[in-house]
């Protein structure tokens, strides 16, 4: 239908095909295209595009989402040329938060901007977007509200030392020094102010496209079923016309800087857009929604851009849809906040505002996903923060009836580290032992097999997971790789 | 109580059912606009005019614009009175119409508009209206403040319901015990956190509130509250709470692990002199104590 059908150039060709090695009166091989910038020669040079950088586990290139502890839990941020699908909560009050961060990152960094919604003008969105955190002022608010230890908390652990060695969930601060002049931030991932507006001149700065339905569908046409909606079919040709005439999909070679297009829309899947997913079971054009992620997927993959999507899921009625929808979306976020539901009381969250889930990690160009095991993520709209923490909860835990095959699951309560002889550390200890008997009980082998067959590796060993510098590393397993 | 319902503006949603009929409040909310001079647009589906203007004064009744959509709703008599274009060409008319001023719409029933119209242009329509400023045309137009939709709860599917409700900002479910009726308000303001109170009532003849008790107000009501609040720390074979002497003795053990200088000295000077172990071991009926090598026996 309307998939983009541009060249093959891919991401980051920009250099040359056939590496001159030599002069050129030697060999007959040409540099394709010219040496942009003034750098001398020397092979194909890396392109860099400012707000990016290359995940360290497969060197896939990647956005931020504006919220580093979301971009730690997706395994160092969101790859180029996917989607991130924000399940609503309820009544819609923290996902519009995540939406907006996400399009700060992108003004911060330099990117260009598509914004579109159904109900509310992209320009108002865009007035209201949070300011990034700028430098000392904050800085010790932001200590304060990060490093919340207390002096018992500080007290050196002994029997579960090596807990001490855990790094913590935060990463390290990246706070913008200067607001004044135009910020070229070389970071990854910036720390927003919820509090605050984002300054007029950052805005003025900034590029941006906006598609507000109701202007640009002005009549209510019939469809025919198993068609793409008309709202979805004008977005999708708007969304190709700006890749295509911005060149984000390679098409225009004589562009020097390359750069990144955040796509972001609101609310896909409610009335507003013309989908009637949401009000009845068995709803004539179902397929629309599926059709317009598959034909959104396949733009986003063939250009520099990254999607993000929210989606009142909690309105749709049919699970299908719901479950169709995670699959052909590559990363999936859920937020269920606390309001009106009965964990509103639980004195476990009473700090809190909502569970976060992570649904869904894509695996691209992977055999395996960077899932983290952590399931019980809680989030907390502070003042100015919007923080994602751990909790412990052994009711959601058995809920849920998840148990972690390793001891993987380090859990800290928030304000103390493991203390001993505190409730925490103390049920912890007897489920650990409790667990450890039965998971070694697994592992014994009564019987030798007489040829090793496989690789024999237990991917989880009985050992913690260590985090160093976002990238996990596995303690080894137990068998080892058979020779 | 009206006034608060009254206050947020944009659509009022006012749930009713079968026990508890919305028509009154609906009647009584129309009545508090109209004194505070707006100009009031009804658009009449289940009941019939004279029925909906039973019990207003003469001045609410001159201000009431009624829009008769239960006479001829398929326009078959042709008579010219029935609206033109459907009830969502009408609604949109009212939004470019020639008054000036603010507006209260209200539909007689939002359940009547959402069983004869597909639900996604309803849903774009009752937006539009609630939020004019998307409207092209010029700045001097009608302002529609709030749409009053009374929607019949038992009539509809989980989905409708939730759709309406997510674009509503304000929703009154009526209830209450066998002799009171209670009004449960739900207010959503955008990008905040909602808020509720819930009032009992009583609506007079003359179409004015009588409230029976102070409102109060609260945070959302769990469904069920969390039944057991189980201690977690009782039956457990551990001990929780030390005492202080407990905790002293605690604090001033060594951990096995934990290489501490005497430990250091005790492994060091273990010599052969010491014998700091001994093992004690009973012979059983079975063991052979005979030292000879049993290979020995064999001829190779």
């Amino acid at each position: 239908m309307a998939a983009a059908a541009t060249c093959g150039s891919g991401v980051g060709s920009s250099g040359s095909v056939a590496a001159a090695a030599g002069k050129s009166n030697i060999t007959s091989f040409q540099r394709k295209g010219a040496k942009a910038g003034g750098t001398e020669s020397g092979g194909p040079r890396l392109v860099s595009i400012a707000g990016t950088r290359p995940s360290l586990r497969n060197g896939q290139l990647l956005v931020s989402t504006g919220l580093p502890a979301l971009d730690q839990l997706l395994g160092g941020g969101l790859a180029v040329g996917t989607v991130l699908l924000i399940e609503e909560d309820k009544y819609n009050v923290y996902s519009p938060l995540l939406f907006k961060y996400f399009l700060a990152e992108g003004i911060i960094n330099g990117h260009t901007l598509l914004v579109a919604s159904a109900k509310e003008d992209p320009a108002d969105i865009l007035q209201e977007l949070p300011a990034p955190l700028l430098d000392d002022n904050y800085k010790k608010e932001f200590d304060e509200v990060y490093n919340h230890q207390t002096a018992e908390s500080k007290i050196k652990m002994k029997i579960a030392w090596r807990y001490q060695l855990l790094p913590k969930m935060e990463a390290s601060l990246h706070i913008i020094s200067k607001i004044s002049k135009p910020v070229s931030s070389s970071r990854f991932g910036h720390y927003y102010d919820a509090s605050k507006r984002i300054p007029q001149e950052l805005l003025e700065g900034s590029k941006w496209h906006g598609f507000f339905l109701p202007q640009k569908v002005s009549s209510t046409l019939k469809v025919e079923p198993c068609s793409l909606n008309h709202g979805y079919t004008k977005l999708l040709h708007f969304i190709q016309n700006i890749i295509y005439e911005e060149g984000f999909d390679g098409s225009n070679p004589q562009k020097k800087q390359k750069n990144i297009l955040r796509i972001g829309i609101q609310s896909l899947g409610s009335p507003l857009w013309g989908d009637d997913i949401c009000c009845t079971e068995n709803c004539d054009s179902s397929h629309s929604l599926t059709k317009f992620l598959y034909v959104l997927r396949g733009l986003l993959r063939t250009s520099l851009s990254a999607c993000i999507i929210t989606m009142p899921t909690h309105l749709i009625q049919n699970k299908a849809i719901i479950a169709r929808v995670t699959k052909l979306s590559d990363t999936v976020v859920g937020l269920e906040s606390f309001i009106g539901s009965e964990r509103e009381t639980n004195p476990l969250y009473k700090d809190y505002h909502g569970l976060i889930h992570i649904r869904q990690i894509p695996r691209l160009n992977n055999l395996i996903c960077d899932e983290s095991d952590v399931k019980d993520l809680v989030f907390k709209l502070k003042r100015k923060l919007f923080t994602i923490e751990w909790v412990q909860d052994n009711y959601l835990r058995q809920e849920r009836n998840i148990y972690p095959p390793g001891f993987s699951y380090l859990l800290k309560q928030k304000d103390s580290a493991w203390g001993e002889g505190s409730l925490q550390h103390s049920t912890f200890l007897m489920s650990f032992l409790a667990k450890a008997t039965a998971f070694a009980s697994r592992l014994v082998r009564h019987s030798e097999p007489l040829k090793q067959t496989g690789s024999g590796r237990i991917r989880q060993a009985a050992g913690p997971r260590l985090w160093q510098d976002g990238r996990r590393q596995e303690a080894p397993g137990l068998l080892g790789i058979p020779p | 109580m009206l006034d608060s319902v009254l206050a947020l503006g944009g659509l009022v949603l006012l749930r009713d059912s079968v026990e508890w009929e919305g028509r009154g409040l609906l009647k009584a909310l129309i009545k508090k606009s109209a004194h505070r001079g707006e100009q009031i647009h009804v658009l009449g589906c289940e009941v019939s005019e004279e029925e909906f203007r039973e019990g207003f004064d003469s001045g609410i009744n001159n201000r009431l614009v009624y829009h008769d959509l239960f006479q001829d709703p398929l326009n078959w008599l042709k008579t010219g009175a029935a609206l033109p274009g459907g009830p969502l060409e009408a609604l949109n008319a009212l939004c470019r119409g020639p008054d000036r001023g603010p507006l209260t719409i209200a539909l007689d029933s939002l359940s009547w508009l959402a069983l004869h119209l597909p639900c996604t242009a309803l849903c774009q329509t009752l937006h539009a209206l609630c939020h004019q400023n998307s409207c092209p045309g010029d700045s001097s137009q009608v302002k529609v403040v709030r749409v009053l939709g009374l929607l019949h709860e038992e009539l509809h599917g989980p989905g409708l319901l939730g759709a309406l409700g997510s674009l509503a900002q304000t929703q009154v479910t009526l209830g209450g015990t066998v002799v009171q009726a209670s009004a449960h308000i739900l207010f959503q303001k955008p990008r905040q956190r909602p808020t509720h109170q819930t009032y009992w009532f009583s609506i007079l003849s003359d179409f004015s509130l009588d409230l029976q008790e102070r409102p109060h107000l609260e945070s959302l009501p769990c469904p069920d509250s969390h039944t057991s609040s189980v201690d977690p720390m009782s039956h457990l074979t551990f001990n929780l709470r030390l005492s202080k002497k407990e905790k002293e003795a605690r604090d001033s053990l060594i951990l096995p692990f934990q290489f501490s200088s005497e430990k250091q000295q005790a492994l060091l000077h273990t010599g052969p002199g010491q014998a700091t172990s001994h093992i004690f071991y009973e012979p059983d009926v079975y063991d052979d104590l005979d030292q000879e090598d049993p290979d020995d026996d064999l001829d190779i």
